[in-house]
């Protein structure tokens, strides 16, 4: 077992880049047989998230499965260095889940099939990749790894947005998302470089995270260094949280990218952002990040109002979802720029919470689409007697979305305010009237969309398939499990946060 | 008593095993619910035998400092928000408290849910989602059971959330119909306006105290680590959830619209969950309100008159017989509020209990008329009694104890409430009170009078009586509602009445102060004998005072427009407001911040584009442009 412990992280992340290059060689007309093997490779990927998750010692806590593979030496020192803590053995689990489960409701893409699950399988090894890396050039590279799949799975199996008050066409929104990404991705990189030329400065040049983190600590980095330093990571990863007023890549993305990969991209990678400004941000330039952190927050609440406000105002399920999804990052955010061990631990609680219902809703609302061929929270009605399940499944996650208590959402966001309380109390009062607002916009949705008089319209309305019957069950399933027993995750946020500098 | 988490667990367990096993089950698993809510009332009896037994001595149980009654604890871990043992971190705990405040609340909880339960079975046969109500029905029991059982806030919060979707999928259970919709949607939201603020009083609590263990902020408030200011601002937000959920002036809102919901879930929601919450939330943290002299329960007493006096105007002119009954909830809850605000801490439990069986009982009796009629309108019946005689007779029987008839319940409870008032407060309440009591007496007789007595109408001659499944709970609540006032009593033996069990600080007696009893009485008694010549001899007209009167009949027809002001307030601030955002979002932010540099490069481009023609011609114009000007500025510069 010790071998293979040290293994494993480099498996979680060969084994979809393997996959995604073997299936570039099978032939392109074979639709299931490629569907079949992105399913075992996603399987086997899901199998190793959940074993590094369950076989991480949070009594120990700190960074296991450690592995180190040498790439260039000093004086560049960049090593290709593995290991997670309890935060990125969580998200990983996270993206082991939503990759198998993007993967098992992909099974009616028939428009070049091969190619779509060639880009799934390396957008899901890139963010392996930026989970489970200790090197900051690593890191960039699994970043942009993740990142660059995303402009093609728009541009090429996405859907535009025809309405009655404006047009999206899946060729803007994949643009705009990238060229967004890419600026944010730009900040970081300067960044990081800054980081490398600083920590040269003090004699260690180096690109390794762990080092640069005792540098910090040992206070090598000047607090003037570090405060101009910050902000880069902070805008360059808030981009990819969605942070405010950066966002609006973020509704267009997720309406115009087909089923899995909103699924993919609301449910993992906008968590890559919030992620990379804890172990970048607040571990190498800790005393820049806590003179950062009320401009932070204030941004996070604005996220979480601002998004509840616009989601209601939306006529497309996928773009209020969309709102809500910056509206929850704001709880991501807020959460992180408390620097209280209990907001942070909130954040990372709400970052996996969010993934899970938020991909569920995309995976509901693609089922529903996949079937009315519309959007339209005004045109569909009634659906809950022709979808039972469907609906079923999409009141919980809307309910999860609330912070109602039994779902995850509702620890996450608890501890969130719980933090914030006692940091910054005017603007937690206002997150807490901001979680009241859900309420509205998603009692909003399920009124119009699935109560009421079935319309003559969807007489010929089928349920869920069994495929997406059984993965949104087992979405819903971990929702109300970490909401009413939410320990075994918090044991290893809690022993990883708590090692955070500044927290 | 140490088994008495196990109350809510039966029910919470009976609800999903319904969901997934319904369609197999005989009756759709409906008897899954009502054995699960048997046991807990079985249970009940335990853990009060238990609780009787117990003294200051026995393990887990203590006579707290704060509110002066022997109270047991039992807790285990739930989960820790920050590293265990690390500061700043806190552990949290599913707890139970077991005092007497709870052992009453369980009682009523259980008992009330087991008879909604049986009385279902006759009401809702045929329903095509009858598996479905019985799951959601023993979700919301359980989680009102967990409600009452909480000794913290966060799991009090918990189940608080719990009761309000509950009574979200009872209440829009029939949802095909646009109106079960709103209300539905109505309730959550206004309800959850509320809650908003009890969180954010929660939350204001952990950070003065840092823990959500109520033991510990009534310990920090009466030790004074809580100063005045925050002890009130933080009573004051606990008060608009309890406002919220038992629909206090100016959230009252919901609650008429919730009887949209199948008749037997209003009974259930009106007498033993959801709508008592607040009112026992207030009681269980009173250490909080009663702090540094009560200034909160000054506000919860005007609120709680303001209320009463409100809705018991309403119940006068309603004209169907659900929100009659509606509306005189929402009066006793205002009533009870207005005792806990005059430290009538006994007297408002006294109360709640005898109002919640006499309420069961009126609602499952509304049930009655309507199964057995299809109507609720009263202005349409009349002398059902000779058609539905026990229907009749209970559904009297109720409104005779709500309305403050001697020797019934409701006569003891309200009476005293009335001292309470009487005591503690300026004697403008006491007046408005008596005043609430006679009208409230008046609308129970007008309720009573114009629908089962007089004469039968032709087209209600094919009413029916109800089958024995829906009359047997009825009777069993009649009885209640008839005799429990006698709990009050000082009984020979241990028992010596309701004030030397549960109590605050200071045990009482059964008092009785004659002439507030006698003036009660009259009142009561009075407004019948007027309801009798008014409704049926026809002997008084209201003619004459309807004309004096006469501008103020609409507006209280219309009630008091609460509605149509909210309604104002969210289509013209709300939405106006968010489609403003969404727009902004559009405009401001996507395409003037985003699309505009994007644009400007695009048209930057072009208009270089315009240089680059491909003709020789052009070029060679611009070399020779070029040369005259260069050689034009070189001339400059050698004159200079």
């Amino acid at each position: 077992m010790e071998n293979f412990d040290q293994i494993a992280l480099a498996l979680i992340i060969f084994i979809p880049l393997a996959g995604a290059i073997a299936a570039m060689f099978m032939p392109a007309d074979r639709q299931k047989d490629v569907w079949y093997f992105a399913i075992v490779v996603a399987g086997l990927c899901f199998a190793l998230s959940l074993y590094i998750f369950l076989r991480y010692d949070y009594g120990a806590g700190g960074f296991q499965f450690q592995d180190s593979y040498k790439w260039l030496p000093a004086p560049v020192d960049i090593n290709l260095s593995l290991a997670v803590d309890g935060i990125s053995a969580l998200l990983i689990l996270l993206n082991g889940i939503i990759l198998l489960g993007g993967v098992l409701i992909s099974q009616n893409i028939v428009y070049r099939p091969r190619d779509f699950f060639v880009l799934l399988l390396a957008l899901g090894a890139g963010v392996f990749g930026t989970f489970a890396v200790r090197d900051l050039f690593f890191l960039f590279f699994f970043y942009e790894l993740a990142v660059l799949p995303m402009y093609l799975l728009i541009g090429v199996w996405g859907s535009s947005t025809d309405f009655r008050t404006f047009f999206r066409a899946k060729e803007y929104a994949a643009t705009k998302l990238f060229l967004f990404l890419v600026a944010g991705s730009v900040l970081v990189w300067i960044g990081i470089l800054a980081v490398y030329m600083g920590a040269a400065e003090s004699g260690f040049p180096t690109f390794s995270m762990e080092t640069l983190g005792r540098l910090a600590e040992a206070g090598q980095l000047s607090e003037e260094f570090q405060t101009w330093v910050f902000p880069l990571f902070m805008v360059g990863f808030g981009v990819l949280a969605g942070m405010w007023p950066f966002h609006t890549w973020s509704p267009d993305g997720h309406v115009s990218a087909p089923t899995a990969v909103s699924m993919l991209h609301a449910g993992v990678l906008m968590k890559l952002g919030a992620y990379g400004i804890i172990r970048v941000g607040m571990v190498i330039v800790p005393e820049g990040a806590e003179n950062w952190m009320p401009v932070l927050i204030t941004l996070g609440t604005v996220n979480v109002l601002y998004g509840a406000v616009s989601a209601m105002s939306q006529t497309d399920l996928k773009y209020i979802i969309g709102y809500s999804s910056v509206s929850h990052m704001g709880y991501v955010l807020m959460g992180i720029a408390t620097l209280d061990r209990i907001g942070v631990g909130g954040a990372v609680l709400q970052m996996f919470s969010h993934g899970i219902m938020t991909a569920l809703m995309f995976l509901l609302v693609g089922a529903i689409y996949d079937r009315t061929h519309t959007r339209d929270i005004s045109v569909l009605k009634g659906l809950f007697s022709r979808m039972g399940v469907t609906g079923f499944f999409f009141a919980i996650a809307g309910l999860a979305s609330m912070g109602l208590p039994g779902l995850s959402g509702f620890i996450a966001e608890f501890m969130v305010f719980t933090g914030a309380f006692r940091t910054y109390l005017p603007l937690a009062v206002l997150a807490v009237i901001g979680a009241a607002l859900t309420a509205v916009y998603i009692l909003r949705l399920l009124a119009l969309t699935f109560l009421g008089e079935s319309d003559a319209r969807w007489e010929h309305l089928t349920d869920a398939s069994p495929v997406e019957k059984a993965v949104g069950g087992a979405f819903v399933l971990i929702m109300i499990f970490v909401g009413v027993w939410p320990e075994p995750l918090l044991r290893l946020i809690n022993v990883s946060v708590d090692a955070l500098p500044g927290v | 008593m140490e088994w008495a988490w196990l109350i809510p667990v039966f029910s919470f367990a009976a609800a999903p095993l319904i969901v997934v096993l319904g369609r197999v089950l005989p009756g759709s698993g409906s008897f899954l619910a009502i054995l699960a809510i048997a046991a807990g009332f079985a249970l009940f009896w335990w853990v009060f035998a238990g609780f009787l037994g117990a003294g200051a001595g026995t393990e887990n149980c203590l006579v707290s400092a704060h509110t002066g009654t022997l109270t047991c604890h039992y807790q285990m871990a739930w989960f820790h928000a920050g590293l265990a043992g690390a500061a700043g971190s806190v552990a949290l705990t599913w707890g139970i408290i077991v005092d007497p405040l709870t052992v009453a609340m369980l009682g009523l909880v259980t008992f009330v849910a087991l008879m909604v339960q049986i009385y279902s079975l006759g009401y809702m046969r045929g329903d095509s989602r009858f598996g479905w109500y019985y799951a959601v029905h023993a979700l919301f029991a359980a989680a009102m059971l967990t409600l009452v059982l909480a000794d913290n806030f966060l799991l009090l919060y918990v189940a608080w959330e719990l009761v309000g979707i509950c009574s979200y999928l009872l209440i829009g259970f029939w949802h095909e119909r646009p109106a079960a919709k709103e209300a539905a949607k109505k309730a959550f939201i206004v309800t959850r306006i509320g809650d908003v603020g009890m969180l954010i009083g929660i939350l204001l609590i952990w950070r003065e105290v840092g823990s959500f263990s109520m033991f510990d902020a009534f310990e920090a408030v009466s030790s004074g680590a809580m100063t005045e200011g925050v002890t009130t601002v933080a009573a004051l937000l606990l008060f608009l959830g309890a406002m919220g959920k038992s629909a206090q002036f100016p959230f009252h809102v919901w609650l008429p619209d919730a009887m949209e919901g199948p008749t037997p879930v209003s009974a259930l929601i009106h007498a033993a969950t959801m709508v008592v919450a607040g009112v026992f939330l207030v009681a269980r943290v009173y250490p909080i309100f009663s702090a540094y002299d009560g200034d909160a329960l000054l506000v919860v007493a005007v609120i709680g008159l303001i209320t009463a006096l409100m809705a018991s105007t309403i119940a006068l002119v309603s004209v169907d017989l659900k929100r009659i009954l509606a509306y005189s909830t929402i009066s006793h809850l205002g009533l009870m509020m207005l005792s806990l605000g005059a430290f009538g801490y006994t007297a408002a439990i006294f109360h709640l209990l005898a109002h919640g069986f006499a309420k069961a009982l009126l609602f499952l009796g509304a049930g009655s008329v309507m199964h057995g009629t299809d109507e609720l309108d009263i202005r349409k019946m009349g002398g059902l009694r000779k058609v539905m005689p026990m229907t009749a007779f209970l559904f009297s029987l109720g409104a005779l104890s709500l309305g403050g008839i001697p020797i019934l319940s409701g006569f003891w409870s309200k009476d005293e409430i009335l001292l309470a008032v009487n005591d503690h407060l300026n004697p403008a309440f006491i007046i408005l009170a008596l005043l609430t009591a006679f009208l409230s007496a008046m609308y129970m007789a007008r309720a009573m009078f114009v629908t089962f007595f007089g004469n039968l109408r032709q087209e209600m001659e094919h009413a029916h009586e109800s089958p024995a499944s829906m009359i047997g709970p009825m009777a069993l609540l009649g009885v209640l509602a008839a005799v429990f006032g006698f709990v009050g009593f000082n009984w020979p033996g241990s028992y010596q009445g309701i004030g030397s069990f549960l109590f605050f600080h200071e045990a009482e007696g059964f008092h009785f102060n004659w002439w507030l009893g006698i003036l009660s009485m009259i009142l009561a008694v009075g407004a019948f004998v007027l309801g009798y010549l008014i409704y049926i001899k026809d002997r008084v007209s209201l003619e004459g005072f309807r004309a004096r009167i006469g501008g103020l009949i609409p507006v209280v027809e219309n009630k008091y427009y609460f509605d149509e002001a909210y309604q104002w307030v969210v289509d013209r601030v709300v939405l106006v407001f968010a489609n403003f955002i969404g727009l902004f979002d559009r405009i401001v932010i996507n395409d003037l911040a985003v699309n505009g540099p994007a644009n400007s490069v695009h048209r930057l481009g072009i208009a270089m584009r315009l240089h680059v023609t491909g003709h020789v011609y052009s070029y060679a114009m611009g070399m020779v442009l070029g040369t005259i000007a260069l050689s034009i500025f070189w001339w400059f510069r050698s004159v200079s």
